[in-house]
């Protein structure tokens, strides 16, 4: 970072410490109150309580959530076993012609084998070298792979978590993502998910977190639905066990 | 307001612009129409709607009641995630600290997402003075920047233009004849704002809200562009309304399900993203430096303020626009601000409390309430334009004709000779301006009314006259009431004088 930049985040940080006082004092003031209030009592906090009471069977999660993916243009399939996955992913990858595949480096993917079912694609794990430029890789990738950390059935929703294995772009700017959901991580309602971040320590937040519901679309041209408009247009969910 | 271009100055002249245009306004219904179907039957579906409204209204509510303390605590857990955080007072400031910003990268170009606040800012345009080349990512406001406009929908922005007008303006952008297909202009723009998103040393967002707790920021969109700004570029720059605050994680989920199902009738939008920070060391991606401007612009305004304190409430999801009766006729540009529709019609005036100016846009409503009915957080829109339109005659904005007018009904009407003679008068008087029982004239203060409808002319003989016959018929006709009905309905005027219930 150069020295004069240095100074100037320096500068606007001496600066925000002291406006913040008289911002937020601004606040409190214009409340009625002398000073900044002390926690409050926080009594309607998150869904209300008859929400938080359903919970389908696993048969129906994955019923419902396949209909939502669907029904918002995705492709779902459920398969018993990560090998009947692996088979799935390497015909799909043949029959669209995939060259470039970039994917998670996570233990699923990892023990898969696509590399050996898949000889002929060029597939990458993310950031298994820092050096490279690790953004241009998935941008030029066919097939985005990656195993979700969670997924919602009523919504249809998978998430997705950054780390130094798991990048955002590997969901982002391949024309085609797959998602591997362990039936496991398939959870109701999104108040299941949250529940992982609120009560997470600092260092245990990744930078990044995604919920991902079906493929990039835009309604912008006369109410024209376009798929596809920045984010992968084609979006697989392949829900195993 | 300056939006680079001059505009008539008031919304009666700019709506009937609105109105000369036919495909718009066939646009604007069919896309408010579609919306607010959309709408109904996700709610409908997920059940429970109500109680949901009013849960994410005590949210609300008790985030903006605690604001100091929430505001606080977000901004003390964003600086312990990495996040520098600025505060701006007004759209100036919030400027000169993104500018102050860019300068130090040196950076050549910026790329956006969709942010109501930089429409406020007008920070295209400031960035576009420095050298600095800004580019919106969300496809309908990359199309309208080519246009050189202004949103017209907060969620639809480009709703007024077809797509014969956009090809034009994208091939322009081509350097080619593009034909008007929507996946080939579709096509196009992801071709060609892939190669700014790779360029920009800068990423700018908005803020859908931002999490007490953690000091995440949150954002809602479909196609993807936000996820590409806030995961591409080296620095992030989010520019945030000091309202968007909720308490926790548990506290979006409420938020998940009211503002998609109420936008665009989805169970939620496509991406949801919570930003915690700048990326991690190790991590391969996403902004290695980041910054939040916190900007007040006039929303501390209304703090405090027991009319206008809920208009804070709003999550800015267009539902109110949908739903109004005047907003699917006249369009969004008629309003003149940045926030159109309802919404504009009250957070315009309140955000530059500058009730003078902008108050005939509290005029463009019918008060029906449909907005009301619409709010997923319940905010009571129309009340806020009645209390508008107050304030404007109290600060002695009302019009002087109005004034005489109000004061001469108030001389006639309390007095019942008064009365009597001058309706006597008007029954001669109007012998001369009568037409089939019509009065058409638009001389003096019948011009404003009857340009659009017909005035009725006076009966020749009164309520009032009629009235000593009217009650010599009522005595004729009936037999008197019977003894124990008069017992029962006198009990019942007594109970009500004993504090029962009462009409109105």
């Amino acid at each position: 970072m150069a020295e004069q930049e240095l100074t100037l985040l320096e500068q606007l940080e001496k600066e925000s410490r002291a406006k913040q006082a008289k911002f937020i004092g601004g606040i409190a003031a214009k409340l009625g109150r002398q000073e900044i209030a002390k926690k409050p009592v926080h009594p309607f906090r998150g869904a209300p309580d008859f929400w938080t009471q359903l919970e389908w069977s696993q048969e129906e999660r994955i019923e419902r959530f396949m209909d939502n993916w669907q029904s918002v243009g995705g492709h779902a399939f459920h398969f018993a076993t990560m090998e009947e996955a692996k088979q799935f992913i390497a015909e799909r990858a043949l029959e669209l012609e995939a060259k470039h595949i970039i994917r998670q480096n996570q233990p699923e993917l990892n023990e898969l084998g696509l590399e050996e079912a898949l000889p002929e694609v060029d597939i990458q794990v993310w950031n298994h070298n820092p050096a490279e430029n690790w953004k241009a890789h998935a941008a030029g990738a066919d097939i985005g792979l990656v195993v979700v950390d969670h997924a919602i059935a009523y919504t249809g929703t998978i998430t997705v978590l950054s780390s130094q294995d798991k990048g955002r772009s590997v969901s982002l700017l391949p024309t085609v993502m797959m998602a591997i959901i362990p039936v496991e991580r398939l959870k109701t309602r999104m108040g299941e998910v949250m529940t992982h971040f609120d009560g997470a320590r600092r260092e245990d937040l990744p930078a990044g977190i995604h919920f991902i519901t079906g493929p990039s679309r835009s309604s912008d041209i006369e109410n024209d639905l376009t798929i596809g408009v920045h984010g992968p247009g084609i979006v697989y969910a392949l829900i195993v066990g | 307001m300056n939006h680079g271009q001059t505009q008539p100055a008031t919304v009666k002249e700019r709506s009937h612009i609105a109105l000369n245009n036919e495909f718009l306004r066939k646009a604007v219904k069919f896309t408010t129409e579609r919306l607010r179907n959309g709408k109904k039957k996700a709610s409908e579906e997920h059940g429970n709607w109500e109680e949901w409204r009013e849960r994410g209204k005590q949210i609300r509510l008790h985030t903006i009641a605690h604001l100091d303390y929430y505001l606080n605590q977000f901004v003390e857990n964003a600086r312990a995630n990495g996040v520098h955080v600025h505060f701006a007072a007004d759209g100036k400031e919030a400027v000169e600290l993104s500018m102050k910003i860019a300068a130090s990268k040196q950076a050549k170009s910026v790329v956006k997402s969709k942010s109501m606040v930089s429409e406020e800012l007008h920070i295209n345009h400031a960035l576009e003075e420095m050298g600095i080349e800004a580019v919106e990512t969300d496809l309908g406001e990359y199309i309208i920047q080519l246009a050189g406009e202004t949103p017209s929908h907060i969620i639809i922005p480009a709703i007024h233009k077809n797509r014969y007008q956009i090809a034009e303006l994208l091939s322009k952008e081509a350097g080619e004849t593009l034909p008007a297909d929507t996946s080939i202009l579709a096509g196009f723009v992801r071709r060609k704002l892939r190669e700014k998103f790779l360029e920009a040393e800068i990423g700018m967002t908005g803020c859908n809200f931002a999490i007490a707790e953690t000091g995440s920021m949150v954002l809602f969109e479909n196609e993807g562009n936000a996820r590409m700004v806030s995961t591409v570029p080296k620095t992030q720059i989010t520019l945030m309304g000091m309202e968007r605050i909720i308490p926790t994680f548990a506290d979006l989920e409420v938020m998940a399900t009211l503002l998609p199902r109420s936008a665009t009738g989805q169970k939620l939008t496509v991406y949801m993203s919570a930003i915690t920070g700048p990326k991690r060391t190790v991590d391969g991606d996403g902004p290695e430096e980041m910054h939040i401007i916190i900007v007040d612009n006039g929303r501390s305004l209304q703090l405090g303020d027991p009319e206008f304190q809920e208009l804070l409430n709003c999550i800015r999801c267009g539902a109110c626009l949908n739903a109004c009766p005047v907003y699917r006729h006249i369009g969004g540009h008629a309003y003149g601000g940045t926030y159109s529709g309802p919404i504009g019609a009250v957070l315009t005036p309140a955000l530059q409390s500058n009730v003078a100016e902008w108050d005939d846009i509290a005029n463009a409503s019918s008060l029906c309430g449909a907005c009301y009915e619409a709010c997923p957080v319940k905010i009571p829109l129309h009340d806020m334009l009645v209390y508008l339109r107050n304030r404007k005659v109290e600060k002695g904005y009302g019009q002087t004709a109005e004034k005489i007018g109000m004061k001469g009904f108030a001389a006639i009407m309390s007095n019942s000779k008064r009365m009597r003679s001058v309706v006597k008068l008007g029954q001669i008087g109007q012998k001369l301006v009568v037409r089939q029982g019509l009065i058409k004239t638009k001389i003096g203060p019948l011009k404003g009314w009857n340009s659009v409808r017909y005035l009725p002319s006076l009966p020749n003989e009164s309520f009032r006259e009629r009235w000593d016959s009217l009650v010599q018929e009522v005595k004729n006709e009936n037999s008197p009431m019977s003894e124990d009905i008069r017992t029962r309905m006198e009990q019942a005027l007594k109970q009500r004088e004993n504090g029962g219930r009462s009409h109105g």
